[in-house]
Parts: structure tokens; sequence; C-alpha cells
């Protein structure tokens, strides 16, 4: 530190020329020429300084090459992504609708049922649900069930039921949590007004919490479609196959990617754009504000909304009148008949409900335990501490291996999520706008992708640095959920009432220092929760680097499968069990967490 | 001010990372005495890992002889069949040397080198006992093999000569989906270099049997890097030395002699310049 009259003289010349400086930045035309001339000095730097020792050769796609048209395959894939997208997506809507609505009932069974059903495929990561299902479950039918299975394009539909089940169990929670969002004192009064109950579904509940409902849903889509790309490894032809069909026939790796990559943020783009409509339907608007996009909207959902109106009409002429007294006969034994039936049902539901556990438990009890006792170990640490000196910290992997990477990702993605958050919340273009972009492409695009790129090209060609595939898929998976944690940070920053920053730029505060004294301390807090779920989602996500051989969890359950060959049940399972505890109990804490830090959420009754 | 002070010190790491690692790969293995080698851990019996979890195999067991040779430290790398190739092709390469079962063919040596043969195999077909009598039995079966090789091209052109205009031929994620997908009967027959073939069928001993004649030569080489014909030699001669002293022998039968799992005569011998 150096002291003294000079330093303090060039200390405040410095100060004038900061604010001068800061005075420019607020002006747009700065701030858009600033990005500009960043944009160039990124292009000149790659197209002319660096030095990226690699040909590109674009013309693979389009000519007919020794092993096939190579623009054909990644249209074929792309056709396939697009088929099991959709067929996924309805499953999971299914799904969802059916498992939320039972999470709802009073009716004990079917409330365990259900909630088993979403915390077992929420809480495990879908790779290892895929494996399950292609490698350990044809096993379960007898021979000729099982080869006529595989006469159906197996692996087409075991993917595709798989994202939709997987996708169908998120979807499950937001529409609980929708429904459950209604205020209790809304239903009261809507039945003090004499409303009856389907009349208070239809008016009240599903309207609104159709607007809790949508937003979350959408970005589900748009999940699902990126998990499609899993499909690659039970050998689905999808996309992201044939992406690595064409960079290991022709060796075009940044070709092959870059295709595959615009392909993933076309796709969803779109998705986004529809659900952006979809949301400004959705908005309460005044009449007088109505914005363009609103009527395009509305012109869009106007035969939705003219059925709606239909339906009304329909509804109303079965109304049931209010001043019936008497009850016929018939009507009488039609509801007693319905009345039974319903428990009929109900008793029907326990009895398989309790066949289905007589059959796991003797599937459990038929376990060959040996096995997973002789290979626990190794799932649990891989060969640690008996590892090469060559491998990664003495052949550490296995869960121990999932974890540390799980770590150390959300640790970096924590500080990455926090300068680009606060970046993306910045009135200033110059941190906004690249911010933004760099949220938007990293969540446009599946992890998978996102570690391929790293573990091949990024580290490589740009960075020049040659690291293990664990530090590769840990740094992947940094900047993969940095963009995540930036979405929540933003939203934890735009909670804070504005009069707050706005009574601490009265009090003279600098931008950085109301950050940190003000806004941040507060909205980390709220962030708490929302950060543990991220942890179980990389903690699950780590799955993923099996793709690039790391050792972690699925890996090493996978090479354990391999090598013994006739029991895939148990060791999928025990591996599914693993994650599940895991993800399980920290999920619990979250929730525990959330409640803590916000005690007036009050479960309602239905 | 904090912003641009953290921009400068990301651009500053960004140019240290890059002005490190230069030089062709003869030089920095001689200097940094390490070999990094690409290996495969699910080619039976070429790169796997056994049931002490240990990554053992006749490519893995040549790469550390290589390795002793030249007086190195060897470090493995996984490799599988789709970045066998890219792993060697990048500058600098991310492996020094790749031995993973790996056919060396015109194609593949406009991207990178290769050393002379060090192993002699054919493509054949595994299918269940008693389902093919006839090699022309094949062209109707529904037919496993693997993404990312040319196993999978040559499969297809052969059951093509067969008379099936339109044969189903599925690409596999590795040899271990690949041999998953025929026993569990997703298909009837899988193909791919007879070793690899041989290695999974004594999985599950007397179940299958190799089918129909060679398709195909298969003679593997050492991936090395693109024009560094110092480290190339340097292979071919260790290679050849390893031949020479009766070394290549005893791998080559604690791997396929007649007395191991996976018995297949050595039939060829390899190129030796005097």
């Amino acid at each position: 530190m150096q002291t003294g009259p000079g330093a303090l003289c060039s200390g405040t010349l410095l100060l004038k020329k900061s604010t001068m400086f800061k005075r420019y930045f607020e002006k747009p035309w700065v701030q858009n020429a600033t990005l500009l001339a960043l944009t160039g000095l990124v292009v000149y730097y790659f197209a002319f300084l660096f030095e990226f020792k690699y040909d590109f050769d674009w013309a693979v796609f389009t000519h007919e090459g020794q092993y096939g048209h190579m623009g054909l395959l990644m249209i074929k894939g792309l056709n396939t992504t697009l088929t099991i997208t959709l067929y996924s997506s309805i499953i999971a809507l299914v799904m969802g609708t059916i498992f939320g609505l039972a999470r709802l009932s009073k009716f004990k069974p079917v409330y365990w049922f259900s909630t088993c059903y979403v915390e077992l495929f929420r809480n495990t990561p879908l790779l290892i649900q895929l494996f399950f299902w292609n490698f350990a479950l044809p096993y379960a039918f007898p021979e000729d069930i099982r080869l006529k299975l595989f006469d159906m394009n197996f692996e087409f539909w075991c993917a595709t039921l798989g994202c939709g089940i997987f996708t169908g169990a998120f979807m499950a929670e937001i529409i609980r949590a929708g429904i459950q969002s209604i205020p209790k004192g809304l239903l009261e009064a809507s039945y003090s007004s004499g409303l009856t109950f389907p009349q208070t579904l239809r008016k009240i509940i599903l309207p609104l919490a159709f607007r809790e409902i949508i937003p979350p849903l959408g970005s589900e889509f748009l999940n699902n479609m990126k998990n499609t790309s899993l499909a690659m490894t039970i050998g689905v032809t999808e996309l992201c196959w044939s992406m690595t069909e064409v960079y290991s026939l022709t060796y075009r790796t940044f070709e092959a990617f870059s295709v595959a990559t615009l392909v993933y943020l076309g796709l969803s783009l779109t998705i986004a754009g529809i659900l952006y409509i979809v949301n400004e339907r959705l908005k309460i608007m005044a009449q007088d504000r109505i914005t363009p996009l609103r009527r395009v909207a509305d012109v869009i959902f106007w035969p939705l909304d003219f059925l709606g109106r239909k339906l009304e009409y329909v509804l109303w002429y079965f109304r049931k009148s209010p001043d019936q007294r008497t009850v016929s006969p018939i009507k009488r034994s039609l509801s007693l008949f319905a009345k039974q039936l319903v428990q009929a049902l109900k008793i029907l539901f326990v009895a398989a409900l309790v066949y289905v556990l007589y059959l796991v438990a003797m599937a459990l009890v038929h376990f060959n335990w040996e096995i997973i006792g002789a290979n626990f170990k190794t799932l649990l640490i891989w060969r640690f501490p008996g590892g090469d000196e060559s491998e990664f910290f003495y052949g550490l992997g296995g869960l121990a291996g999932s974890l540390l990477m799980a770590a150390i990702s959300i640790t970096g993605s924590f500080f990455i999520g926090l300068i680009v958050g606060m970046g993306r919340t910045s009135r200033n273009r110059i941190f906004r706008i690249p911010s933004l972009l760099y949220i938007e492409l990293i969540r446009g695009v599946p992890l998978i992708l996102v570690i391929l790129w790293f573990y091949q090209a990024i580290l490589e060609f740009v960075f020049k640095v040659d690291v293990q595939a664990f530090w590769a898929a840990t740094i992947a998976m940094t900047f993969f959920f940095g963009a995540y944690i930036a979405e929540t940070v933003r939203g934890g920053i735009e909670n804070i009432p504005p009069g707050q920053v706005e009574a601490a730029k009265a009090s003279g505060l600098t931008y950085f220092q109301t950050m940190r004294k003000i806004i941040l301390p507060q909205a980390l807090k709220q962030m708490l929760p929302a950060l543990v779920g991220m942890f179980i989602a990389a903690f699950k996500d780590t799955s993923l680097a099996y793709i690039i051989g790391v050792m972690e969890l699925t890996r090493a359950a996978y090479a354990i499968n391999n090598r013994i060959m006739v029991y895939p049940f148990e060791i999928y399972t025990t591996v599914a069990v693993l994650y599940f505890v895991f993800s399980y109990f920290m999920s619990l804490y979250a929730k525990r967490l959330e409640r803590k830090l916000s005690p007036e959420v009050v479960r309602i009754e239905m | 001010m904090r912003v641009l002070k953290i921009t400068v010190m990301a651009a500053l790491l960004v140019l240290a990372a890059s002005i490190a690692f230069a030089g062709p790969t003869y030089d920095r293995v001689m200097s940094t005495k390490v070999i990094k080698a690409g290996l495969s851990n699910q080619g039976i019996p070429f790169g796997f890992i056994n049931d002490k979890n240990e990554w053992v195999g006749f490519d893995v067991d040549m790469a550390t002889e290589i390795a002793k040779r030249l007086g190195c430290k060897l470090e493995k790398t996984v490799v599988n069949n789709n970045t066998r190739i890219s792993f060697v092709q990048t500058n600098p390469p991310k492996v020094d040397m790749v031995l993973s079962n790996m056919t060396h063919k015109r194609v593949r040596d406009e991207k990178i080198d290769f050393s002379i043969t060090y192993f002699f195999d054919g493509q054949k077909f595994l299918a269940k006992k008693g389902v093919v009598k006839d090699a022309k039995d094949l062209a109707n079966l529904k037919v496993g093999s693997m993404q990312g090789t040319t196993s999978i091209v040559n499969a297809t052109a052969y059951l093509k000569s067969l008379g099936n205009a339109n044969p189903s031929v599925t690409g596999y994620d590795g040899e271990v989906a690949m041999f998953e997908a025929l026993r569990s009967g997703r298909v009837q027959a899988i193909t791919t270099d007879s070793t690899i073939l041989l290695g999974y069928a004594a999985k599950i001993p007397g179940q299958f049997e190799l089918v129909g004649d060679f398709i195909s030569d298969e003679p593997y080489g050492v991936g090395l890097p693109q024009d560094d014909s110092a480290w190339r030699d340097t292979i071919n001669f260790t290679l050849q030395d390893i031949w020479k002293d009766g070394t290549y022998q005893k791998i080559y039968n604690k791997w396929f002699g007649p007395d191991s799992k996976y018995p297949f005569p050595l039939t060829s011998k390899i190129e030796m310049w005097p």
C-alpha cells in the first residue's frame, strides 16, 4: 500500500476518472459500441491471432462419403429425437396429471403409491433408469415374450417410456404444487357462495392452478427434449447418436458437435418461444395495456377459447338443479352403485398394490445378495486406495467419486452463478447481454453434449490444456450448473423489494456495496434450498460422465455388470438405491431448510 | 474496477495455459519420460476390467512392455471406438499412442499414423449354437455390431452380398452392449473382430459359436500422432524388439495361447527389419 499526498492525489484523480467512466457507460450507445467492439475483438482473436490447429471441413455434411451421407444421418437422428420427444412428452403429461392428482387423494394407499412413484423416479438418474429398463427388465419376462418384445423396436420404446415416466414424476410434483397453491380462503369463499365442488374446480381452482402450473411445466417439456439425448446410450439412433457416428467415422469432431449443438439450440429456442407465447396468454393484463404479442397469442389460442366457451353452455345444460330436494329411486340406486363401485375399485387397488409388494419382496428374497455384498465396496469407492498412481486419485470412483464430482462442480458453479446472475440483473448491457447469452446457450443444450464439448474440443483446442476425464467432466458440469445457478441468483436478487436498493443508493452505497451488504445476504438465504436442490441434480447428473469413461457410480456399475453379466437386476437395483438414498435425504433436508426459511407455508386440505 | 481486474486475470490465465505444451511427441516423451496410452476398457481380451477391478488385457500388456522398454512411466487413458482416433489426432495429442484393437486402414491413416501391424485378426460372426448352419443363413438375421467401427460397414456390405437388399444391422454403444444384445436375444448374431467375439463368448461357455468365414482382414496397428516419424520409428523398433526376444509370444500365449480362455492360433509374423 502506498501512502502520502501523491498517492491520495492520484487516488482522487482515479476516482474522478472512474465516475466519468461510469457516467459514460450509462449511455446505451456507449454500451452497444463496447459490446460490438468486444465481439469484434473476440472474432478477430479467434479468426486471426489464435492458432486453432484444426482444419474445418463442413463439406462432410453435404457430400456422400465413404460411409454414406452424413447430413442425411443427422436428419434421420433429428427425426428420431423429435419422435421420442413428442411421444414421451404426451406420456409424461398423462402420468404427471394422474399422479399429481393422486398425490392429493385422501385415500392413503393411492397417496402412498403416487408418492413412491414421484420420489423414486425423481431421485434416481435417468441414465440408471434407462439402463434398468433396457438391460435388466427384459430378463423379468419369459423368453418367448422377451423375444416378441425385442421384435417391436424395443430400444426405441424403452427410451420413450423411460423419458416419459421420468419427466412424469417431475410434472406430477408441479401439478400437485400448483393445485395446492390455491389459498384456502378462496375455496371457503367459493363454497360459502354456494358453488358445488365441480364448479369450484372449474371456476376457481383450475384457472388459478393453470397460471401456477404452466410455466414450470413448459420448462419440463424443454428438459425432456434435452433428456432424450440419453437414448444414445442404449443404441437408439437419435441426434446425439448420429453426431457420435459422424465424428467417429469422419473424425470431424468440431463440425459434428457444432451441428448437433445448433440443432438442439434451435429446438430449445422453438420450445422456449412457444412457452413464451403461452405465458403471455396467461398473464393478467389491463384491457388498455395489451401488448402486441398478447394479440398474437389470443389469435393462436382462439380455437381453445371458443371450445371452452361452448363447453360452458353444455355444462350449464347438465347442471345440478339446487332446488331438487327429493331423490328418485333410480338415482338413489345409481348413486349407491357408484359408491359401491368406488369401494370395489379401492379394494382392487389395494389388492393390486399388495400383489406388487409381494412380487418385489419375492424378487428381493431371491436376489443374489452375495454378488451385491462382494461388489458393494467397489460401488462405493471403486479401486481406492489400491489403484494405480496414474489413475484419478488412486482409483477413487463409484459413489465417492460421484459425490466428489458433484461437490466440486457445485462449489465452482456457485461462483460462476453469482457473477453471471449479478450480470444478468445488471442494467448495463455490457454485463447483461453476455450473461444472458451464456445462460441461454448452456441451458439450451443437453449436458451430455456439454461434457463432450469440454472433453474433446474446448479444453483441448481453445484452452490447450489436457486433463483427466474426471476433471473434464467436472469442469463441464461446473459451467453447466453455473448457468442454472445464475438463474436462481437472478430470481433471488429480483425478489428483494426495490425500496431496499433505493434506500441503499440514497445512503451512498456503491453498486458492489449494495450487493454485498444488502442484497446478496438476503438473496442467498432464500436461495439455499434451491442450491441444495441443484446439488442433488448435479449428483444425479454425474452419471453422465459415464459417457467419457469416468469411473463414477454408473460406470462402475456398468463395469461390474459387464464382468458378471448374469445379475443385471441386482447391480442396477443396488445402484438405483444408492443414488436414491443420497438424493432423497438431501431433498428432505432441502425441504426442511425451505420450511425453516419461510414458515408461512401451510398445507391445505382438498 | 474489480470486474476489470478479474477479466484481465482471466485473460492472462488463458494465455498462460495456451503457451504451455508444445513440441512433437517424441521430444516430449523423451524429456518427461511419461507415455500416455489410449486403451480400451471394454474389449475383452485386449483391454478390460477383470474381477479384481484391474485394467488388464493384451493391449494393456503391450503398452506396459513398450513403456518399460523406453524407460518411461505409462499413463493409461480410456478410449472407446468413437474417441480412439480423435485422441491422437488433436494437436497436441491427448494420448501418445493408442492400442485399442484398432485396424489400420488407409482412410484412418489420412488422419493419424500407424505403427507396423502388431496383431492379426479378421471379422467374423458370433451366434447362439445351432442357429446358423450355413453362412447364407446370416443374410436375413438381425445382426448387431458396434457404433463407430468399420465392422458395421463391413457387415452391412457382406449381408448385402449374400442377397439381402435391406439388412438389419444395429450399432450398439461398445462391446458390452453388443454382446448383451446377443445374449438377451435382441439380435441373432453379432459381428466384429473374431478375438473380441471369442473373449465375450468365453463369458458364458458353451452357448455361443463363431460362424462363417472371415469377412475381412483386420490387422491391428498402434495409433500414433500424424507426421512424427521419430516417434513412429521408436514404436516400430520397440515392437520388433518385443517380438525378437520372445516377449511377444509370451504375452500372446498369456491371452490367446492354447491353455488360455480365448485360444486363437498365431498364424502370422510381424514385419521385421534387419
